[in-house]
C-alpha cells in the first residue's frame, strides 16, 4: 500500500497542480505559484535522495547513487533560490553572478548525471539479468537513444551554435542537453532492471526512478514546444518538471522503505516472505 | 528452469521477494555452475557456504553490506 501510494503522489500533485494553475488562468499569480510549488518539488526530491542515502552505509554502491542525485538536486535547489536575487535573475546584468548560476547549472546535471549512471550501471554489478537478452536491450536502446537525440539534440546543436558565437551564458544549456541525451539513453537499463525485478521489493525504486527519467523526457518535449503553442495557463513543462522531481521523492522513500522491510525480515526469527506496504 | 528440486527452490523462495522469482532462480543457478560447477537440482545443503557467499556480492550491490550479511545469515538459518 505504501508503496502504490509512493507511485500515485506524483500523479496526485500534478493533478493539483495543474488545477491550480489553471484557475489562476495565466494573471501575475502564475509566475510566483509556479516558482515556489518548483521549490516545493525540489526540496521533496531532496528528501527523498537523503532518506534512500541514510538506509546504506559508506562505500555502498547505492549510497553513492543517492549522494549524487541529491547533491545535484541541492545544487540546482540553490541555484533557483539564488534567482530571486535580482543580480542573478535570468535578465540579470552582472556578468560574475550570471557565470555563478551557470556554474551551479552545470554542476547539478554533472551530480545527476553521476547517480543516474551509478543506478543504472548496477544491473551488472548485481548479475541481474535483463528481459529480452542482448538482442532486447539493444531493441531499447537503440530506440531511447534516437528519441533522445530527437528530443535534446535540435537543443544541444542550437546552444552549441550560440557558444561557438560567443554566447558562454548558453555553455550551461549546451552541457544540460548533453547530459540529457545521456541520462535519457539511461533509461534503458534502468526500466529493464525495473522490469526484470517486477514482483520483487526492489522493482519499486527502480520503477520510481525510471518513471522520473521518463518525467524528464517529457519535460523536455514540453519545453522544446514553440511559445503559443500550449493555452494560457498551462505551465505544461513545469508539470512534467513537478512529475520527475516528486518521482525521485518517491524513488528515494521506496529504496528507503524496501531496506527497512529486509533488515526487518533479516532480524525476525522465523523467515517470513517480505510483503508490499 | 529445471531446478524444482527443494533445497534450491527454498533458496530462491527467499530471495524472491526481494529480486522477483525470475532473478532469483537465475542468481542461484549461476552461482551454482560458477562456484560449485553443479547444476541447480544437484544443490543440497551442504553447498549452503559456497552459495551464500556467491550470492553475498549481489546482494550488496542493491541492499548494501551490511543489510546484505544479515539476510544472507538469516537465510542460512531459514534453509540449514
Amino acid at each position: 500500500m505504501r508503496f502504490r501510494f509512493l507511485a500515485a503522489f506524483p500523479l496526485l500533485y500534478a493533478l493539483i497542480f495543474l488545477a491550480i494553475a489553471w484557475s489562476l488562468q495565466g494573471g501575475e499569480m502564475l509566475a510566483p505559484f509556479t516558482f515556489w510549488q518548483r521549490i516545493l518539488v525540489r526540496v521533496l526530491a531532496v528528501a527523498g535522495c537523503l532518506a534512500a542515502v541514510s538506509c546504506f552505509e559508506r562505500g555502498d554502491h547505492l549510497r553513492s547513487a543517492w549522494l549524487w542525485l541529491g547533491a545535484g538536486t541541492i545544487v540546482i535547489l540553490i541555484r533557483d533560490l539564488l534567482r530571486l536575487s535580482p543580480g542573478f535573475a535570468p535578465q540579470g546584468a552582472d556578468p560574475q553572478a550570471q557565470l555563478v548560476v551557470t556554474a551551479l547549472g552545470i554542476l547539478s546535471n554533472l551530480a545527476l548525471l553521476g547517480g543516474v549512471w551509478m543506478l543504472a550501471r548496477s544491473w551488472k554489478m548485481a548479475a541481474i539479468v535483463l528481459p529480452g537478452g542482448r538482442s532486447g536491450f539493444g531493441v531499447v536502446a537503440v530506440f531511447t537513444a534516437v528519441l533522445a537525440l530527437t528530443v535534446a539534440g535540435p537543443g544541444a546543436y542550437i546552444h552549441l551554435q550560440e557558444v561557438a558565437r560567443g554566447d558562454w551564458s548558453s555553455l550551461v544549456l549546451v552541457v544540460s542537453a548533453i547530459v540529457d541525451i545521456i541520462t535519457l539513453c539511461l533509461i534503458t537499463p534502468l526500466l529493464l532492471t525495473a522490469i526484470s525485478l517486477r514482483g520483487g521489493l526492489f522493482a519499486w525504486p527502480w520503477g520510481l526512478v525510471t518513471a522520473s527519467q521518463l518525467a524528464w523526457l517529457l519535460y523536455d518535449i514540453a519545453a522544446g514546444l514553440r511559445p503559443g503553442l500550449l493555452p494560457t495557463g498551462l505551465p505544461l513543462p513545469e508539470v512534467f518538471r513537478g512529475l520527475a522531481e516528486n518521482y525521485l521523492f518517491a524513488a528515494g522513500m521506496a529504496q528507503y522503505f524496501v531496506i527497512d522491510q529486509v533488515r526487518q525480515a533479516a532480524r525476525a526469527p522465523v523467515l517470513r516472505p517480505a510483503a508490499e506496504g | 528452469m529445471g531446478h524444482d528440486t527443494s533445497f534450491s527452490r527454498q533458496l530462491a523462495a527467499r530471495l524472491a521477494p526481494y529480486i522477483g522469482d525470475f532473478n532469483a532462480q537465475m542468481w542461484i543457478k549461476s552461482v551454482a555452475r560458477r562456484e560449485l560447477g553443479l547444476a541447480p537440482e544437484d544443490l543440497t545443503v551442504k553447498h549452503l557456504p559456497p552459495l551464500i557467499d556467491g550470492l553475498r556480492p549481489f546482494l550488496q550491490t542493491l541492499m548494501g553490506r551490511s543489510t546484505a550479511d544479515n539476510l544472507l545469515q538469516q537465510i542460512g538459518r531459514e534453509v540449514h
